[in-house]
């Protein structure tokens, strides 16, 4: 009997098998499909060829000369970024200093320096820096988004990041325009993707409207000139002595705006 | 005939059973099914500008779908089949499951990999014989899949011109119903690491009793 059955047994699954057991006609066809995203960083910048500041009264050396919305930066960029200036000469005083094009005057006075620091200029930006929230960011101004002090008052808020004359990007006691030095998150040290194109226009985090500023002061010292971490004063006393001043001439320096991929 | 021949030969019966009703359920009920031609296809995307990144590039009927379902001699009336559509993004290189397989990568960004939901796919053909005829679809991760010609267990003839035609015909004959165009659709947006990535649509006809 149970030989039997195990005979039935395998007769039912060889016919099983013949009527299709797990058998199904089917075909395929693929489709592989490549996608190449090339990075794009774009930085849109309308801007004056020079900005000058010309000193012939004595109250723009009080005062300082503004040249509000000089500069208007765009940003496009397809990846997450940072986005910051740094000052920069051809280095003919010193790789931190005004390269001096003209020396008024026979002679220099005894305390006359021509050594002006780069960091003198100040820059305000229209929209405050929103990558920058980060709990290891340290610095005492994550951006130049600060109003300019009154011409009596004298900080670092708006002075301009200056590295020994290099584009070596600001750390994270530094200033940076948009974004920030890390790679922990969107917020914490970067921005976002995106383009001011899609991003609601001059309102948008990719909109800048920067102006800048010059305050000499009396005597000419510069004491809004301060180290890149804006707590270093590099106002000429502070670095040069008592009764120093800047030396009569006409200076250049560029500031260099670097759009740079989150790092 | 003891008490373990007894058990034994209950066991034997009740397989006997579910190799008959299986057999019987999953039984060719179609002579030939065939994705023509059944070759793979490449198609490539290149995003260098922001108007491809923030509009996206569509291209239209970069894959062509021809069905041909033959019938049985003689006519077997359950000859029926589907056609489904399912994305692979090769995940034994590590890929996630939701994302694109990542080729290659551009500079050192601290973003993402692209997520595999940003490749759309729409299906059409003449008779607008696909339920989803016409709508952009997407999928969320690796093994997802999508039914193009639905298994509804009922029978709709080639020549119908109606929704879910699924009887036996072939693009030749019945173009209208058994030519499906596909178009895909990227639109990456920002955010996602610059680099080469690659994905694989498969699609299935398979005859369904």
């Amino acid at each position: 009997m149970k030989s039997r059955l195990l005979i039935f047994a395998v007769i039912a699954l060889v016919m099983g098998l013949q009527n299709g057991l797990f058998a199904q006609l089917q075909d395929e066809k693929s489709v592989t499909i490549t996608m190449d995203l090339q990075p794009i960083l774009q930085l849109d910048m309308e801007t004056a060829d020079q900005i000058e500041f010309v000193f012939d009264d004595i109250k723009d050396y009080y005062a300082g000369i503004t040249k509000y919305g000089a500069t208007i930066l765009k940003v496009s960029s397809t990846v997450s970024w940072d986005l910051y200036a740094v000052g920069r000469s051809n280095g003919t005083i010193g790789p931190e200093f005004w390269d001096q094009v003209i020396d008024y005057g026979s002679g220099s006075g005894t305390n006359a320096i021509n050594q002006l620091p780069l960091s003198c200029v100040e820059l305000h930006q229209s929209q405050p820096n929103s990558g920058a929230g980060g709990a290891g960011i340290t610095a005492t101004y994550i951006d130049y988004s600060t109003p300019y002090p009154a011409s009596h008052v004298h900080n670092g808020a708006n002075s301009l990041y200056v590295n020994n004359g290099t584009l070596t990007p600001p750390t994270v006691a530094d200033k940076y325009i948009a974004g920030h030095s890390g790679t922990s998150a969107l917020g914490d040290d970067a921005m976002p993707g995106g383009s001011y194109l899609t991003a609601g226009g001059y309102t948008s985090d990719f909109y800048y409207v920067v102006d800048y500023r010059l305050l000499p002061g009396l005597p000419a010292i510069f004491p809004n000139a301060f180290d890149a971490d804006a707590t270093t004063a590099e106002d000429l006393v502070t670095v040069n002595g008592p009764n120093s001043y800047a030396e009569p001439g006409v200076y250049t320096m560029y500031v260099q705006y670097v759009l740079v991929e989150d790092q | 005939m003891n008490y373990n021949n007894i058990k034994i030969g209950k066991g034997l019966l009740i397989i006997i059973c579910l190799i008959w009703i299986l057999g019987a359920k999953a039984q060719i009920v179609c002579a030939d099914v065939e994705i023509v031609p059944n070759t793979s296809e490449h198609v490539d995307y290149v995003f260098d500008s922001f108007s491809k990144y923030i509009a996206g590039i569509t291209y239209h009927g970069s894959a062509k779908v021809n069905v041909k379902v033959d019938d049985q001699a003689p006519p077997n009336p359950d000859c029926k089949w589907m056609l489904t559509m399912s994305v692979e993004n090769n995940p034994s290189s590590g890929t996630g499951a939701n994302q694109w397989e990542t080729l290659s990568t551009y500079g050192a960004g601290s973003s993402s990999p692209a997520k595999i939901d940003i490749l759309k796919v729409r299906v059409t053909n003449i008779c607008n014989t696909s339920p989803i005829d016409g709508i952009y679809q997407n999928f969320i991760q690796t093994g997802d899949f999508i039914e193009i010609i639905e298994n509804t267990g009922i029978r709709v003839n080639a020549g119908s011109c109606q929704k879910n035609v699924n009887g036996p015909g072939n693009y030749l004959i019945n173009y209208d119903e058994f030519h499906f165009q596909i178009d895909f659709r990227i639109v990456p947006n920002f955010g996602f690491d610059p680099g080469v990535y690659q994905l694989q649509v498969k699609f299935a006809l398979v005859e369904v009793p």
